[in-house]
């Protein structure tokens, strides 16, 4: 049991206002053997500074910058330790400090809060988060076998050497206690690859019906493979400022006005029953007839703590009394159909045991109150997992800017990375979007971040 | 002076992008510690599990994976064999695992519920199909131990 005491839920404050100006991304293979990490961090690189109507050249910008955060998950798939010195060096920051953050599959989140923490306390105003990985230099099966080495390895990993089945396991639970039609679950993943196809970045698009994700081949029942993210290579950058910096080198920053983060424990084993933490949408009366049956234990196998940290932290930090209503745009950690649900329920979309209503009622989709992932997500664009969380806050920058169409619309970006745009093309700017949110994932559940970024 | 190389190379697997294969032929250790008793237990056919002996403590539940220190109050713990049975939480059936699992798929997994336990401990059946409430008993691998937890399974009580 968790008992928090009068520190534990303290309100995170920035002293000082956090903005974004600029993001860059490659796109995201299975391989990618043309390039090596040094050259995907500088084509991401080159994109957030070169391509997002800065005010500064980049002999300019690399002039302003004072502090370096990089972002790659293992140096078991990357075979380099210190690999975040080679990139600094190569992106030409020597000799300025930098920091490398690592937690699991919610580093690009916690790279992105590390940075937003320079700048808020003063220690920086100008922070490049640069994310990486390359998850090709071995088979899908020690690859997947590497991610299970951040399961627990005493106690879990030796369990099938496979997160899908971790995650399976909390999914049947899940089924278990709140009657998820197996269909409501396929339709996530029919809609983040439907979305993928929009988008020259991805690297997992396609036309799918449910039909065809029900009718997958199983990982570990109940999760089919459309079911679960892509292993992917590639980088993403996003560019920090304090105010002054922000409006010398856009016209248009955005304000981070929350990033926040929680934990819970690696092994879900460990999980004990504990009192529902109540986002600012929610009373003791929406949980009044909880927990009965089969529903005895919160956050059990169905729930993320860690999200519900995260999202009460932030929330409260933004001034979000209902993330429907007061979110334009969200982009959720997919990594699988069953864990996206469960998120929504986390981070108060709908209370818990109704996540469900978010996908059938059609809220999710583009033109629906708020859309989420948008950008393909990690089931159809990329989880090339440093990348990851950063990857989800460029996207949601784009959206703020009102410059969806700009990164995704032209000819030539489709060209640049070898694909054809497809002849249905839709734009997906989500009109006047003002307020964004993503949510960053780790291990099942160990670590979320959740970042709000707000148009000024 | 010369120096002359030892004759080994990276085998050259794509010229055009240039990839090189990097062998790894080495064992790394993975060092139990104090959990060590726990697996020491498999091999001898006992479950045992750790509990916190401070009395001023909020927990008196057991804990499986067990924890030389316990969580809430860093007193430390004492080790208690448990009675080796319980109940199926959740499961799922493993069709696709990763490179270093040491049986063949389809496996059954399972989380179980043990009473006076505090925590779902993730296993395996070596028999049968699970089912949730299942009443599952362990069984433990003692002739032929891995050192791992898959030392312990469970089948049907």
């Amino acid at each position: 049991m968790i008992r928090f005491g009068p520190g534990n839920l303290r309100i995170p404050e920035f002293q000082k206002p956090v903005f974004a100006v600029a993001g860059g991304l490659t796109d995201f293979r299975k391989r990618y053997p043309e390039k090596n990490s040094c050259e995907l961090t500088m084509d991401a690189m080159r994109m957030a500074v070169e391509e997002n109507n800065l005010k500064v050249s980049p002999e300019e910008f690399r002039r302003k910058v004072n502090w370096c955060v990089y972002s790659q998950f293992a140096d078991h798939f990357g075979d380099q330790l210190l690999a975040a010195a080679k990139i600094h060096d190569y992106l030409g920051f020597d000799p300025l400090g930098n920091i490398e953050v690592k937690t699991g599959g919610a580093t690009g989140g916690s790279s992105v809060l590390s940075a937003c923490q320079a700048v808020a306390s003063g220690y920086a105003d100008c922070v490049p988060v640069v994310g990486w990985e390359r998850m090709d230099e071995v088979t899908t099966k020690v690859g997947n076998s590497y991610i299970a080495s951040a399961a627990c390895k005493d106690f879990e990993s030796e369990l099938g050497w496979m997160y899908a089945a971790y995650y399976a396991l909390m999914a049947k639970r899940y089924q278990l206690e709140n009657e998820v039609p197996h269909e409501t679950l396929a339709k996530i993943a029919v809609k983040n690859r439907e979305y993928a196809r929009h988008t020259p970045f991805s690297q997992n698009p396609g036309k799918y019906t449910v039909e065809d994700i029900l009718k997958n081949e199983m990982v570990s029942d109940p999760l089919t493979f459309l079911e679960c993210c892509v292993m992917s290579v590639g980088a993403a950058v996003l560019i920090l400022c304090d105010e002054k910096v922000a409006y010398e080198l856009s016209d248009n920053p955005v304000q981070i006005t929350a990033c926040c983060g929680g934990t819970h424990t690696l092994r879900t084993a460990d999980r004990r029953h504990m009192p529902i933490l109540l986002l600012p949408n929610e009373t003791e009366e929406t949980y009044k007839n909880y927990f009965s049956g089969d529903r005895q234990d919160w956050p059990g196998f169905s729930s993320f703590l860690a999200a519900r940290m995260a999202a009460y932290l932030a929330y409260h930090m933004a001034g979000i009394k209902d993330p429907v209503k007061d979110l334009d745009i969200l982009e959720t950690h997919d990594a699988f159909t069953i864990s996206d649900i469960q998120t929504y329920e986390d981070i108060g979309l709908r209370p818990y045991g109704h996540g469900r209503e978010f996908i059938e009622s059609g809220e999710a989709f583009f033109e629906g109150a708020l859309p989420t992932n948008l950008s393909g997500g990690l089931i159809g664009s990329m989880h090339a997992v440093g990348a990851t969380g950063i990857f989800q806050l460029v996207e949601v920058l784009w959206q703020l800017q009102n410059k969806w169409g700009q990164f995704h619309e032209p000819e030539g970006l489709w060209t640049r990375y070898g694909k054809t745009k497809p002849d249905d093309f839709r734009n997906l700017q989500v009109e006047g979007a003002k307020r964004g949110c993503a949510i960053s994932h780790a291990g099942t559940g160990s670590h979320v971040t959740c970042t709000i970024m707000e148009k000024v | 002076m010369t120096v002359k190389l030892d004759g080994t190379k990276a085998e050259l697997l794509s010229e055009e992008p240039m990839v090189i294969k990097n062998l790894k032929t080495w064992y790394h250790m993975h060092t139990y510690g104090g959990w060590g008793k726990f697996f020491q237990g498999l091999k001898q056919g006992k479950l045992l599990g750790t509990r916190c002996t401070n009395p001023d403590c909020q927990e008196h539940r057991i804990f499986i994976p067990p924890r030389v220190d316990c969580v809430d109050c860093w007193a430390k713990t004492e080790w208690v064999e448990v009675p080796a049975v319980g109940t199926v939480y959740t499961f799922s059936q493993v069709t696709y695992p990763g490179e270093l699992f040491r049986a063949k798929p389809p496996v059954p997994l399972i989380s179980v519920e043990i009473e006076g336990v505090c925590t779902k401990l993730m296993s395996y059946m070596k028999e049968g199909q699970p089912e949730f409430g299942m009443k599952v008993k362990a069984v433990f691998e003692t002739e032929n131990p891995t050192n791992t937890i898959l030392d312990l399974a469970w089948v049907p009580a």
